[in-house]
């Protein structure tokens, strides 16, 4: 599978297709989904009242989002003050071009990445690379999939999708193990601990995202388990932060409380091992730390997401909650969604950050409405409402022939009448229903299915005659 | 000295403000809750495992439960966990020990130079080559079993960071009861956030192999938290303990 997403070439029927068929992948990702799952249940269990505080958290995103530009001045503020460089980034490409140009300026080759989401959405990677930087992903995850030439599959767990045996494989084929490394997770861990510690002391530049950015002290919070975060932001002299321009929190009360369901419903910890807070630049005396700091403050299509329908998706804390309940991405996994983000947040976000792409429009469908992600949504979005949504807006854009059918069908049962008529010839025509699904108009949706007989006699006919 | 600023501040945000300017439309089947005001008060979350009346007990299980490794002392770390300390980095590669600027890591690292082990002050350089680091904390964090350390004190960050083993010494009267006594005075401090604040829970880990727990992805794979009473231990409900 290429690194690159899939959006494009493909469709979601396909992928979904090749997905299903996968039998190892749809082992692998059931696994991590159900673990992720019940141990967000037990560690919500420690709170009390753990919906008051999603409650809360959720009024707390939409405070923030009412005074967005407000707190993003006072945020960008913060960072000048404390010696930081702020890039005020509307594009994708503002974004790549400021950081290709500070690795550049510093004639860096060696660039050390904790894993973001947000370099990702930009394609940062391949830009950097371009410009001559040889960069290296140091979440474990995130290297696993770069090692494979692939796009990762789920927000916190990138490499889900592979067991032991497949990373074994892949750190002697791509990684430079040798083959008789052996299988247990310790081994594996511990080869890339040596491998990845190497690559920490030689960076010239890390380049990070950030979980919550604090507007009150201009503080970037990035939380991790590994410890590649603080790696990244303690030996490189220069430190780079990608944003997206929603991740903020206005003060310490309101971050702290997002914090304070973020691991739980990421891998129910009570905290991640670290909970890594960086203001401004190294200070005197200090022996670490970047000498140089810049915060990359990206729109790429979030503002237009403000006031709108749509804009209660911005306070996603990509937590990955969503995706471990979902029935659709537990089958398919994150690579069928094509994108960037997968799952319940990516078949809302895809659409509407990469709207530009045709095909995005169909993840809507990828979702059996089942609602169980909104339920575990720590800060309360409401994800079924926005997939109905946007279905609706897919279903607005469809072509004439669909929009026709539809017409003529909801015309049809809206008169007693024709609703007589339709069922009396359904009756009539029973014994060949199921080729219904093999005619060419019905084919897609007979993949699949059994198309069901129709009862020989209506029940309305039963009921007239005394049942 | 300040930062200096790229692209243009008011293109980027005038979009926005166009936007909220109109009102927020509101989703009609699941309301949010109503927007509270900046002086509203954000709930703080209240843990089922925390024992108030005992929160040197609550922090020395919820340092277990994160696979770190408590020892609760009175008045120092004592020479008997020393001694074990020095017999395990002799089956571990090299015996080197790192210590951060902090005074508390300073006092236990010459007791380890004077059992013998070579002993200095954090650098990356002397880091990288060290099996233990040995710091103490600015705060320790009973509800979750955390200590946060600060480079400001501590002079830096990789003594804690770089070594497979850390050691963090830290006295009971810097005992808080959850992460929200702590994280929530940073803004009101009197002086800003140092340039780097971790909250550290257990050792290094990973679950990105098939998700089982593995210590020591890329920071230290043991983490021992020795917290030092002073034999007469006062808890307060809100504020730090023995204080």
């Amino acid at each position: 599978m290429s690194g690159h997403h899939q959006l494009s070439g493909t469709t979601l029927r396909n992928r979904t297709a090749e997905a299903v068929a996968n039998d190892r992948l749809r082992t692998n990702v059931a696994r991590a989904v159900d673990r992720f799952a019940t141990h967000r249940r037990e560690g919500l269990a420690e709170l009390d009242d753990p919906d008051g505080l999603r409650g809360a958290a959720r009024a707390v995103k939409q405070q923030v989002l009412a005074d967005l530009p407000g707190v993003l001045e006072r945020f960008a503020d913060r960072v000048l003050a404390r010696g930081g460089h702020v890039c005020w980034a509307p594009t994708a490409q503002d974004a790549r071009s400021y950081v290709v140009d500070v690795v550049r300026r510093h004639g860096a080759t060696r660039v050390a990445k904790s894993k973001s989401m947000a370099t990702e959405e930009i394609d940062l990677n391949a830009a950097l690379e371009s410009a001559g930087a040889q960069v290296v992903e140091t979440d474990l995850g995130e290297w696993i999939i770069q090692l494979a030439d692939e796009t990762p599959s789920h927000i916190i767990a990138p490499a889900l999708h592979r067991d032991r045996h497949q990373i074994h494989d892949l750190f002697v084929d791509a990684g430079g193990a040798e083959p008789a490394l052996g299988t247990e997770p310790t081994e594996l861990v511990g080869f890339a601990r040596g491998q990845l510690r190497q690559v920490f002391l030689a960076a010239e530049v890390g380049i990070t995202g950030a979980n919550i950015a604090v507007a009150d002290t201009g503080s970037i919070v990035l939380v991790t388990n590994e410890g590649n975060g603080r790696l990244v932001t303690a030996l490189p002299p220069v430190h780079i932060v990608v944003l997206g321009m929603e991740r903020l929190a206005a003060d310490w009360a309101q971050a702290e409380l997002l914090l304070s369901l973020l691991a739980r419903s990421a891998t129910g910890q009570r905290l991640s091992s670290y909970t890594n807070i960086v203001t401004g630049t190294r200070g005197d005396g200090e022996v670490d730390g970047a000498t140089e700091l810049h915060v990359v403050i990206l729109d790429n299509g979030r503002s237009d997401l403000l006031a709108g329908e749509y804009h209660e998706m911005l306070a996603c804390i990509r937590c990955g909650a969503c995706l471990n309940v979902c029935p659709v991405y537990r089958q398919v996994g994150g690579h069928a969604y094509g994108w960037v983000y997968p799952g319940p947040m990516g078949s809302v976000l895809t659409p509407l950050l990469a709207h530009d792409q045709p095909e995005a429009a169909e993840l809507a469908g990828a979702s059996t409405l089942c609602g169980a992600c909104m339920d575990a949504c720590p800060v309360q979005i409401p994800l079924q409402d926005l997939l109905l949504s946007l279905r609706r807006r897919k279903a607005e854009a469809a072509g004439t022939a669909e929009r026709a059918a539809w017409t003529a069908w909801a015309a049809a049962w809206s008169d007693a009448r024709l609703y007589g008529a339709t069922t009396r010839l359904a009756t009539w025509g029973r014994m060949v229903a199921p080729l219904a699904g093999r005619l060419p108009v019905g084919r897609s949706w007979g993949v699949g299915r059994t198309v069901p007989r129709p009862a020989e006699h209506r029940f309305r006919d039963r009921w007239r005659e005394g049942l | 000295m300040t930062g200096t600023e790229h692209g243009n501040r008011e293109r980027f945000l005038a979009p926005a403000r166009t936007l909220l300017s109109n009102g927020i439309h509101p989703n009609p089947v699941h309301v949010p809750p109503p927007t509270p005001l900046p002086s509203d008060p954000v709930p703080e979350a209240r843990y089922l495992n925390l024992d108030q009346g005992d929160l040197v007990a609550s922090f020395a299980d919820a340092v277990a439960h994160a696979e770190g490794v408590c020892h609760v002392v009175e008045d120092d770390a004592p020479d008997s966990l020393l001694d074990r300390i020095v017999a395990e980095l002799g089956e571990r590669d090299g015996t080197a020990v790192v210590v951060s600027d902090e005074p508390e890591a300073r006092a236990v690292g010459d007791r380890l130079a004077a059992r013998g082990l070579a002993v200095d002050r954090a650098t990356p350089a002397t880091a990288a080559a060290a099996a233990l680091g040995v710091t103490s904390a600015t705060a320790a964090i009973a509800a979750t079993g955390s200590v946060v350390l600060d480079s400001r004190r501590a002079g830096g960050r990789v003594a804690s960071l770089l070594p497979s083993v850390h050691l963090c010494v830290v006295p009971v009267d810097r005992l808080f009861a959850t992460p929200a006594d702590v994280l929530r005075r940073l803004g009101s401090a009197a002086d800003a956030p140092p340039p780097s604040l971790v909250v550290v829970t257990g050792p290094s880990r990973t679950g990105d192999i098939e998700q089982l727990l593995t210590l020591g992805a890329h920071g230290p794979t043991a983490l021992h938290v020795v917290l030092v009473t002073d034999g007469a231990i006062a808890s307060h409900p809100s504020g730090p303990a023995g204080g």
